[in-house]
């Protein structure tokens, strides 16, 4: 199997045009002013390829906002279970949202398998695509180790100016290398500019925070009591944005809904966030997590500290969508460095 | 399953709600299955003082309107409050921001001995309900969640977290980012963000999460630069009766 291949900027449009021929692709599109969105496309005009990343992750694509698990009768008393899923191409996925997949692969495959999870898995391609530069200020990619591609992608996409470096991961991005018919060998050179482009990257990215990679861990580990927290607490108002957006965060609520004849209905499964009001609350009326500053530890524990201890691997992906959709502003680059100095 | 005998009745609102009902199309029919509508002043001429059902549009703004409220209560197994005005009072609530003699020559002009006015309330300030339907108008699918609640005798859970919650799932550019002041971060969800999703701002008309911070919303309002007081002023185009909530806790 090949490594490398090479992709003409000309051929960009034939590839997606292939590509869309072959199954469903999404690719990240503008949204707004200075929003993107990963959505459907049929051909290259609709993708933007320098974008800051998307309102919602992909994760999306492997754990949908509203999914159906169940469907049941009452009158028969029959339960069966749904899977619903497609094939799907994602185009264009950053290496800080293919961190992101690879710590929801780690959640849903560990016991008990979530089967509808593994099942839709298995049935999305992903394409990565390199990022040259810093998206924005929000970032810290750089400190979660992000920046540059580690695995998890069939294909793997590098703006070389002219042309694009792909490299080959799987036999699913190989298939795709040769069904479309566009790609070329790569020459000395084009390894040399890929060498280069990466050197100029070590440089650019620099840790975003004051704590060192490895020093993150025991930071949080030593922060429960952190007066910093408090501070959270008077700025959050409890949007759930920040979970929302997250693309590691995986929290859901089951509920049934029923027919309006009574008879028959299904059971689903939504996203939920730790940040609602009654996210903790349990019978009788108590919250376990009544304050907010409670709620924002949780989530960055959930991010920095008890994931490493169950799974080796921080679930921040630096990828800071929380920081920029937070209606109140609260940082994560902020609080990190607020710690660090609290700790100190 | 003997059907449920429902009537709709309406208070102090402009029935725009109940036209929602009327506007479900097909599924109507689906409903109607389901209920046996016994009353319903803006689609039927038959009436009939028993029912099992009460879904009530509009606020209370008159004496006259506690009495039949209470009416409808004592008749009514199960009521339903139905829309903005029957659940946080609504538009009509702006009345209570006068002096309530002054507002009403300023209305009727010379006819103002003709009339009687109290503040508006939303109905649960008055009777105990049972369930509530949010929003100016309902949103259509969660009056048909609330009513399977009702049909199947269990609670319905009224989300209690902002609308940007829905908002984002449904990755809306956000109001803020475009350098407009929206309602969502203090409003009640579980109108999955309708308003926002056709390009509009959301108004409130949920009315306000149980828990909203004070401070988080002073800083989202210094942060963009907003004058409190217009928040204020927009919230309190929906929501002005939620001052009364306190002094209404009395049996």
């Amino acid at each position: 199997m090949r490594q490398h291949v090479v992709l003409d900027k000309k051929d960009f449009g034939d590839f997606i045009k292939k590509l869309a021929r072959l199954q469903k692709v999404v690719a990240p599109v503008r949204r707004g002013m200075k929003n993107y969105a990963f959505e459907e496309v049929k051909s290259a005009e609709n993708i933007t390829l320098k974008y800051i990343p998307t309102i919602l992750p992909p994760k999306k694509y492997f754990m949908p906002q509203a999914e159906k698990l169940i469907e049941y009768g009452v009158k028969e008393n029959k339960w069966e279970a749904v899977l619903e899923y497609e094939k799907l191409i994602i185009f264009g996925v950053h290496t800080c949202d293919l961190a992101g997949i690879q710590c929801l692969n780690m959640v849903f495959t560990d016991k008990p398998k979530d089967i509808n999870y593994i099942v839709r898995k298995n049935r999305v391609a992903i394409i990565g695509f390199e990022c040259n530069e810093y998206c924005d200020e929000y970032a810290s990619c750089k400190v979660m180790n992000n920046h540059f591609p580690n695995g998890g992608y069939d294909l793997f996409f590098t703006d070389l100016g002219g042309y694009f470096m792909v490299h080959i991961n799987t036999l699913l991005g190989e298939s795709f290398v040769e069904e479309t018919g566009l790609f070329k060998k790569p020459g000395e050179n084009n390894f040399k500019e890929l060498e280069a482009l990466r050197a100029e990257k070590r440089r650019i990215f620099k840790d975003e925070v004051d704590v060192k990679h490895e020093g993150l861990k025991p930071l949080f580990g030593r922060s429960f009591a952190s007066k910093i927290w408090e501070d959270l607490d008077k700025r959050c108002v409890a949007c759930g944005n920040c979970t929302n957006v997250c693309p590691t965060c995986y929290c859901f609520d089951v509920s049934d809904d029923i027919d309006l004849d009574l008879n028959a209905g299904a059971r689903s499964r939504k996203w939920d966030s730790c940040q609602n009001e009654d996210f903790a609350k349990v019978a009788g009326g108590e919250s376990f997590r009544e304050e907010r500053a409670n709620r924002q530890r949780h989530r960055y524990m959930r991010k920095f500290n008890y994931p490493i201890e169950k799974y080796s691997r921080y679930f921040c992906t630096g990828c800071g969508r929380c920081s920029r959709t937070c209606m109140a502003g609260i940082k994560l680059k902020e609080t990190i460095n607020s710690l660090a100095k609290d700790g100190k | 399953m003997k059907k449920p005998r429902v009537a709709f009745f309406d208070f102090t609102c402009c029935e725009g709600c109940q036209l929602q009902v009327a506007n479900f199309g097909e599924d109507l029919l689906d409903i109607l299955n389901r209920i046996d509508v016994v009353t319903f002043r803006e689609v039927m001429s038959e009436k009939s003082d028993k029912y099992d059902i009460a879904i009530v549009e509009g606020s209370i703004t008159t004496e006259h309107d506690v009495e039949r409220i209470k009416k409808i209560r004592e008749t009514a197994k199960i009521l339903i409050a139905y829309g903005s005005c029957a659940t946080i009072g609504g538009v009509n609530g702006m009345k209570n921001k006068f002096d309530l003699a002054e507002i009403k020559n300023y209305v009727y002009r010379n006819g103002a001995k003709y009339f009687e006015t109290a503040e508006t309330r939303p109905l649960h300030q008055v009777v105990k309900v049972d369930y509530s339907v949010n929003g100016c108008p309902v949103y259509r699918p969660e009056f048909v969640k609330v009513l399977k609640a009702v049909l199947a005798g269990i609670p319905y859970h009224v989300p209690d977290y902002a609308v940007c919650g829905e908002c984002k799932l449904n990755e809306n550019e956000c109001m803020y980012d475009k350098g407009i002041t929206c309602l969502g971060p203090i409003t009640k969800a579980g109108c999955n963000s309708w308003c926002v999703n056709n390009g509009n701002i959301c108004y409130g008309c949920r009315g306000m999460v149980t828990n909203p911070a004070r401070d988080g919303e002073a800083e989202i309002l210094r942060k963009y630069n907003i004058p409190l007081d217009w928040i204020v002023n927009k919230m309190d185009m929906y929501n002005k009766p939620r001052e009364l909530e306190k002094q209404e806790k009395k049996p």
